[in-house]
């Protein structure tokens, strides 16, 4: 008969997975407690940074482990609002213009209140610092995950919640067997690529100055930046490659396993890309430790929801006689199909409407008394500096652009090609360039470039390969009989690329804009603003003003120049990618 | 017999292999030994189940592919670029959603630098040919797929080019609009009034192979070769239901059926006759169970092609399936009938249990089945992996798809609870019952 789980997985002794999961393990309790020390420590602001290789070790492990915290504080947050905001209106009307929002603003700039706030509500240990720089990172990974969750929970396709509602599936299980497999495709990729935008806030986040004080956590990021200080080159070159090997790592180790596992969920059986299963998940998939866990979390499920899941009458009417039961099962309907219902779809935009005002008034008279200080000349330099810093952002999208198109179409024309270089871009994406910002300064100040110019250059360093990413993604869907179609006619080249290619990629090149725009807005606050030897170099710009204000402690400015971003990164949105995104929609579309 | 054409053939491919490489290194022979010729005003069609390389050919033959092995000659000469004297209209039509249906037409005249007005005159005719008037400034969003195909014609005659290449350009297609489609296509062709001399048409089709065809060169799959010529000297306009087409169609039946469960296999030395190894054809044990049921409803004989008509399923479909249960010993097929065997009858008489019996013995008479049960025998964990499954089934049947003929090895052992399957581990083992 069906023999459920073969041979190999009755055998007692342990597999070289296993071996690895242990080490996993090990690695995990070694950095929980050296972070749990570290949180319960005294409160040490600025931690002294030893340039040695075995405490890089050590502040690898830290980074590694507040960027995973973060992470999974993200996971979270999606699972949690991404699937409120797809299952009932009012959470949708509400939740997905916070989202919008969340991931417009400059979240850097809210770094010092962060600090601030949670240092005073922990003063005596270091856990407010780590939680102000967990906290910041969150926010840089968690909106691109939310909104790809709500999306994929939103569009399963309705016969699998009418499959559910007839086998009676229990909340839990429906989440676990049906939504969460058919969303984890574009939960891990999307993880991927948020672990990656990560770093970039990691580093950042690490090091900074507020006022009078230093702040600085032991940490990958920091110990780049005391190396760049102390010209310790030596140091440098090891920060770069731990760095280098913790993004290839977690790239190798964790999320190509996981995404081509997810694969197997897809529900198009598209033969699309015919990648080899990764070495490592090979591995893993032989590890009896992980199908224990698997195991217990079925187990969970299963006993969570009561008995089985069958329709037998006894089991039925067992449970609902129970007076328990009964007595939970009337008020939560009521509640959820309240919150289905139309009408609280209504209800609950006007009330986002009335909430949206008065928060909108109450946040206002509080900006009001913050911004008062500011004079007319202030003003003025605000503007000033948001000219310059959008002039900076359309600087790094149109050198982008010019090299990133010519040079993803071409390795996007060849698959043998795009297997070679994606995996380097991914790479090269995930870099947190701010922490290379001193090095490249030096070398441009030695072609005699300042900041004023240099700061495009630096943010042009972290965002261009987003453009290139997504031009290469783009290329590669081109089916090939057009490309057949065009050869045969006899088109030339440079009409191919005319009428051709550049159509093609133009939905993935906006794509790759906006990103690359939002990555540009939140490196300027790095960019124009480099504290280097005891030296200050500053940019005119939005993002020098903002951490100037907050090096100097001088709060109004901080809000105005904060308001002033806010204003125009969210107006761009509005009026320029929202255009460009429904032509693509317009004009663009490939339909079969 | 063939007389000599009295013109030089428009093309021609000579001896030419195609091998195609999988990942992980392994290499597919797609192409075995094709020549053939394509003469002036024919309507060259190639026929044959998905697999025979078809499409690879016609690929060669318009330049886009360069062969592994052999030649290819357009008028003489040996074609070394893209041919310039062939238009191509793809079963998805391949149209830029970008451009309106002007613009896409226009797009086939892109390379000859034309003026405005010529241009113009070129698109409007071509668009007025295929009777899509009117509709120049729409876009493909908005278009049917019989006016989505049309589109793809008008940009394809707009080129007038001397050959036209068809790449299954109705088979997206609803069969209403498809019969219109093909009335339309002879008939630019025989008006002789676009540039149009020859025709090259890819079908799965064979009643669409016989109304459009004057010459049907039949292909066999894995590996891909011409296996017969058939000349179709019918007059044009064709009419299904005469006795000269339907005879036409016998004989490609029987053409197919000797090409695909021959009475008479391929001549193999004694010596290695009892190492053949049979390919197992990639259909279901439900579609088997399904066709020896039918087959029993016609009293247990029937013609091949009035069964496939019957069932209304492709003739190709039901060629596999009748060769699956003549692997399995539930049916003879003497030329074109298929008989249902003593065996045959009780396997449907049977009720699972035995029949999930039956066809365990049966998977046992095949060379196949015992080679790669005594593969996992060999091994220590009575397992192997996909892997090494795809490996060795490469080795035993170089043409085949092993992927493909695992599949089936697995899908039919598993109901005969022969083998087991994990897909977590991608391991195959014996199923030893239960434990």
């Amino acid at each position: 008969m069906y023999s459920p789980v073969p041979q190999q997985y009755r055998k007692a002794k342990l597999q070289p997975a296993d071996v690895l999961v242990i080490g996993l393990f090990v690695f995990l309790i070694y950095g929980s407690v050296m972070t749990a020390e570290r949180w319960n420590g005294e409160l040490q602001p600025a931690f002294t940074i030893d340039l040695s290789y075995s405490s890089l070790f050590l502040y690898s492990v830290y980074s590694l482990f507040r960027a995973s915290l973060a992470y999974v504080l993200s996971l979270g947050f999606t699972l949690v609002f991404g699937y409120l905001a797809a299952k009932y209106k009012t959470a949708e009307r509400l939740i997905l213009p916070l989202l919008d929002i969340g991931q417009s603003i400059p979240v850097l700039g809210f770094l010092p209140g962060l600090v601030l706030g949670l240092i005073a509500i922990f003063p005596h240990s270091n856990l407010g610092l780590e939680l102000a720089c967990i906290l910041m990172i969150f926010t840089g990974q968690v909106w691109n995950m939310t909104f790809s969750f709500y999306s994929s929970v939103k569009s399963v396709p309705k016969h699998f919640h009418e499959l559910s509602d007839n086998i009676h599936l229990r909340f839990l299980q429906r989440f676990y067997f049906v939504e969460l497999p058919y969303a984890s495709s574009g939960l891990a990729w999307n993880s991927l690529m948020s672990m990656a935008g990560g770093w970039f806030f990691l580093t950042v986040c690490e090091a900074f100055t507020l006022g009078n004080n230093e702040f600085r956590l032991p940490g990958l990021g920091s110990f780049m930046a005391v190396a760049i200080e102390e010209g310790n080159t030596q140091a440098m070159i090891g920060g770069v490659v731990c760095m280098i090997l913790l993004i290839v790592g977690m790239d190798f180790f964790v999320w190509r396993p996981i995404i081509a596992w997810t694969r197997r969920f897809q529900l198009d059986e598209q033969q699309d890309d015919p990648q080899e299963i990764p070495y490592f998940q090979k591995l893993i998939q032989e590890s009896k430790i992980i199908r224990k866990i698997e195991g217990f979390f079925l187990l969970l499920i299963r006993g969570s929801s009561g008995a089985k899941v069958s329709n037998a009458k006894e089991n039925r009417t067992a449970r609902e006689d129970h007076p328990i039961i009964r007595q939970l099962r009337k008020p939560k309907s009521w509640v959820s199909s309240f919150l289905k219902s139309q009408f609280a779809a209504f209800l609950s935009s006007k009330i986002a409407w009335i909430v949206f005002i008065l928060g909108g008034s109450w946040l206002s008279a509080k900006l009001y008394v913050f911004l008062q200080p500011l004079d007319g000349q202030d003003w003025v330099l605000i503007l000033q500096s948001a000219f310059l810093t959008f002039s900076r952002v359309l600087f790094t999208l149109v050198v982008s652009t010019l090299w990133a198109v010519p040079f993803g179409v071409w390795v996007g024309l060849s698959q043998k090609r795009t297997q070679f270089f994606q995996p380097l871009i991914q790479i090269a994406a995930s870099f947190p360039a701010p922490m290379l910002y001193p090095i490249v300064l030096g070398v441009l100040a030695f072609f005699h470039i300042g900041i004023g110019f240099g700061a495009s250059i630096l943010m042009l360093l972290g965002v261009q390969w987003y453009v290139l990413f997504n031009v290469l993604a783009g290329t590669t869907m081109i089916s090939r009989e057009l490309r057949d179609t065009f050869s045969l006619i006899g088109i030339s080249r440079i009409d191919t690329w005319k009428k051709l290619f550049l159509p093609s990629i133009f939905p993935a090149l906006i794509t790759g804009w906006v990103t690359a725009a939002g990555g540009a807005w939140n490196a300027s606050i790095v960019a124009e603003f480099i504290q280097y030897r005891g030296d200050t170099l500053k940019a005119t710009g939005l993002g020098a003003l903002i951490s100037d204000a907050t090096a100097h402690a001088n709060y109004s400015l901080l809000a105005g120049s904060l308001l002033a971003m806010i204003v125009v990164v969210v107006g761009f949105n509005r009026l320029v990618w929202h255009r460009f995104y429904q032509l693509v929609e317009r004009r663009f579309k490939f339909e079969r | 017999m063939n007389t000599p054409p009295l013109t030089p053939p428009l093309m021609e491919l000579k001896n030419i292999y195609q091998t195609f490489k999988l990942d992980s290194g392994r290499r597919l022979r797609v192409l075995k030994d094709i020549n053939l010729t394509l003469n002036q005003s024919e309507v060259l069609v190639l026929l044959g189940p998905s697999g025979s390389g078809k499409s690879t050919c016609l690929r060669i033959l318009a330049g886009l592919l360069e062969p592994s092995e052999g030649n290819v000659f357009l008028k003489g000469e040996k074609l070394e670029t893209t041919n310039p004297d062939v238009a191509l209209v793809f079963q998805s039509f391949a149209l830029l959603p970008w451009l309106n249906v002007y613009d896409n037409v226009a797009l086939g005249v892109k390379s000859l630098d034309l003026d405005e007005e010529e241009t113009q005159n070129r698109v409007k005719h071509a668009i007025d040919l295929v009777g899509l008037e009117g509709f120049e400034e729409a876009y493909p969003k908005e278009l049917s797929g019989g006016m989505k195909q049309r589109v793809g014609f008008a940009r394809a005659l707009v080129m007038q080019r001397p050959i036209l290449f068809l790449d299954e350009p109705f088979s997206a297609l609803d069969v209403l609009t498809a019969e219109t489609l093909r009335k339309e296509v002879l008939t630019f062709w025989l008006s002789k009034k676009t540039s149009i001399q020859s025709i090259v048409l890819i079908t799965h089709n064979i009643t669409e192979a016989v109304s459009m065809g004057s010459r049907i060169l039949v292909m066999g799959a894995n590996p891909g070769e011409i296996k017969y010529t058939i000349k179709n000297d019918l007059p044009y306009p064709r009419d299904e239901k005469t006795s000269a087409f339907k005879s036409l169609v016998e004989n490609i039946h029987d053409v197919l059926t000797e090409a695909i469960i021959p009475d008479t296999p391929e001549w193999v030395p004694p010596m290695f006759a009892a190492n053949t190894i049979e390919s197992l054809p990639n259909i279901s044990l439900t579609e088997v169970v399904g066709f020896l049921e039918h087959l029993a409803e016609e009293g247990g004989r029937a013609d091949i092609f009035t069964l496939a008509h019957k069932l209304m399923k492709d003739s190709l479909n039901i060629l596999l399936m009748a060769k699956a249960s003549e692997l399995l010993d539930f049916v003879d097929t003497p030329k074109n009938q298929v008989v249902l065997t003593e065996l045959g009858r009780s396997f449907i008489r049977a009720d699972i249990n035995r029949r999930k019996q039956m066809i365990h013995e049966r998977m046992m008479q095949l060379k196949i089945t015992q080679m790669f049960y005594q593969k996992l025998l060999d091994n220590d964990e009575l397992t192997i992996s996909k892997e090494e499954a795809i490996q060795t089934i490469h080795e035993w049947l170089p043409n085949e798809n092993p992927e493909d003929v695992l599949d089936v090895l697995v899908q039919w052992g598993r109901f005969g609870e022969l083998f087991g399957y994990n897909d977590d581990s991608e391991t195959v083992y014996i199923d030893r019952g239960e434990q």
